[in-house]
């Protein structure tokens, strides 16, 4: 079976280059991107199977931003999206319980940082099973 | 008045009809039956009735006028209560007719409506309405005495009629005048203080909530911030554990390690800001700030060497002495210097300069580096802002350097203040109170520390 393709956009590089490599000794291919717009482009250059995405980057609300514009994409509008921030609580977002809303935060996954690797592997592996 | 508050009032003054209406009728009957008073019971029901109709009628159009949004149904709920007041006045006047004009007793009554327009109306909305109070019962009682309408005498109240005798009407009439004007001028004094209140206190708890509001931010971003730093040391160490040590793996322990210091920088630097924030009270001792700023600059000589910047001092000799708390301005001096050295290009210049000014002292961090882009000059002393050059350059940086510069310094009575060229060099110019020349008495000391506590 080919291995599958994550690509990690978040603007934290010391995160992002572990991530890399945790998720290339677990057996996947994995590419970063340091911002939205990088990010935009490796989605379509690098055309993931999964896409781990960061909120606060540039401004706090990039990460949600972009995914609502991937999910208004017809071509990138399948690959999951599991957010990995640790943006609890902004004044009146809850993160957490707003996941999935398809008009707010239109992602398949949520995850707290710091993450667990195991736990972040796990669900990963969920979701490009029901994908 | 906020838009809700005069809509319930104004439905209470529906529920007050309701309960007049039936007071009408009530007081009709035990009157007539109960104490044989002549009464044109068939008329006075009459209106009793007409209250109950028309008060039907303004509960309707009220929850019409309410369900419209903002600003129009609070004009249209003034307007509303405005006509009810003149058409409640209206119909006590035409009761009163029914009942024994100005031997009535009942002519009481028109105070309550005072009342209630002051609570509810404008002042002069207010005058207005006492001015066509007192118009109506001059009518009324001019009608009656000059015999134009015909007057219903309360047999069984009163003994003889007295609705034409002169001195007896205008001297009824005049009280009656001078009493309304009286309680609306009372009744709205009051009436406006309450708002005034009112508003204030709306006014003081939005400014509540936009301050809670600020903070959640604030806790926000310090819980996102500190989480940050964890979460890349933890996969960083997450690649190591278990690997065999070869360069990638050192890579990132190094990694980890570097966050850990960052964090660590970053922590204290908070414990700084919040320390200042609760208690503000720095350790004031007079030394020259020459001194401070030579020491500041020997601090960092070591790093600039290192980028090979040129670390120019223009420090006045005699040294303009300031009375402040040495570390935190020491500590100030080396971070601006540490900033400048950090967004200076290898081969640039950072200069520190220090002059006295009449009463004050100056000194000025100066560096040929990257500079600040005008548009966000205006943010760079915010808590967590940085702009997006810095960024570049340092991407984890705390962003709180320069908003705790800023307290320092103006926890001296001193400022701070920036100007820069983008692409050619950044200036902070600090201004500090000079201490006076003179010899400080043992008594003075804890005056000016008191002064600075309570700020």
């Amino acid at each position: 079976m080919e291995t599958r393709k994550v690509l990690i956009v978040d603007d934290d590089v010391d995160l992002c280059d572990s991530l890399k490599a945790i998720l290339e000794k677990a057996g996947y291919t994995a590419a970063t991107a340091t911002s939205r717009a990088e990010g935009m482009e490796k989605m379509k250059t690098e055309r993931p199977d999964l896409l781990v995405l960061d909120v606060m980057m540039e401004t706090w609300h990039d990460g949600f931003e972009m995914s609502r514009e991937l999910k208004q994409d017809p071509e990138l509008r399948q690959t999951p999206i599991l957010m990995l921030t640790s943006v609890e609580e902004r004044t009146g977002v809850q993160v957490k319980s707003s996941a999935g809303d398809p008009d707010w935060l239109p992602v398949e996954a949520y995850l707290d940082k710091p993450v667990e690797p195991d736990v972040l592997l796990a669900e990963i592996g969920k979701l490009l099973e029901s994908a | 008045m906020r838009d809700d508050s005069l809509a319930q009032r104004a439905y209470w003054l529906i529920r007050l009809r309701w309960l007049a209406a039936l007071s009408a009728a009530a007081g009709t009957f035990v009157c007539a039956r109960v104490f044989g008073v002549a009464l044109q019971e068939r008329a006075l029901y009459g209106i009793a009735l007409l209250l109950l109709a028309y008060n039907f009628v303004l509960l309707v159009l009220l929850r019409h006028l309410t369900a419209a949004p903002g600003d129009r149904s609070l004009r249209g709920v003034t307007r509303a209560i405005n006509v009810q007041i003149s058409a409640d006045l209206v119909i006590l006047t035409v009761l009163l007719h029914f009942s024994g004009g100005i031997e009535n007793p009942l002519a009481f009554f028109f105070i309550f409506h005072m009342i209630i327009a002051s609570i509810l109306l404008s002042v002069w909305e207010s005058y207005l309405q006492a001015t066509l109070a007192v118009l109506l019962f001059g009518l009324l009682a001019l009608l009656e005495y000059s015999g134009a309408v015909s007057h219903h005498c309360l047999a069984g109240f009163v003994t003889h009629c007295q609705y034409q005798e002169g001195p007896y009407v205008l001297g009824t009439f005049l009280v009656f005048a001078v009493s309304l004007y009286l309680v609306v001028y009372m009744a709205s004094t009051i009436a406006v203080r309450l708002r005034r209140a009112e508003r204030a206190q709306a006014q003081a708890n939005e400014r509540l909530r936009a301050q809670d509001r600020i903070k959640d931010e604030y806790v926000a971003r310090l819980t996102h911030d500190i989480k940050g730093h964890l979460a890349a040391i933890q996969t960083c160490l997450a690649v190591a554990i278990g690997g065999p040590i070869n360069g990638q793996v050192a890579d990132f322990i190094d990694r980890a390690y570097r966050r850990t210091q960052k964090l660590t920088a970053f922590v204290r630097i908070l414990l700084r800001l919040t320390k200042l924030k609760l208690s503000g009270v720095p350790e004031m001792t007079v030394f020259s700030l020459s001194d401070a700023a030579g020491q500041a600059a020997e601090t960092v000589r070591k790093r600039a060497e290192d980028k090979a910047i040129h670390l120019s001092c223009t420090l006045e000799s005699s040294g303009p002495t300031v009375r402040a708390d040495r570390e935190a301005i020491g500590e100030t001096v080396v971070n601006l210097l540490l900033n400048a050295i950090k967004y200076t290009p290898e081969q640039g210049t950072v200069s520190i300069e220090v002059r006295a000014e009449d009463d004050s002292v100056l000194l000025e961090i100066s560096d040929t580096g990257i500079g600040v882009p005008p548009a966000e000059l205006a943010r760079i002393f915010d808590e967590f802002y940085r702009a997006a050059n810095a960024r570049q350059i340092e991407r984890n940086g705390t962003g709180l350097g320069l908003s705790l510069a800023k307290q320092v310094i103006e926890l001296h009575d001193g400022s701070i203040s920036v100007f820069s060229t983008e692409g050619s060099g950044t200036t902070f110019r600090i201004v500090l109170p000079r201490a006076r020349v003179r010899r400080t008495t043992a008594s003075e000391v804890p005056a000016d520390r008191h002064r600075i506590s309570v700020r």
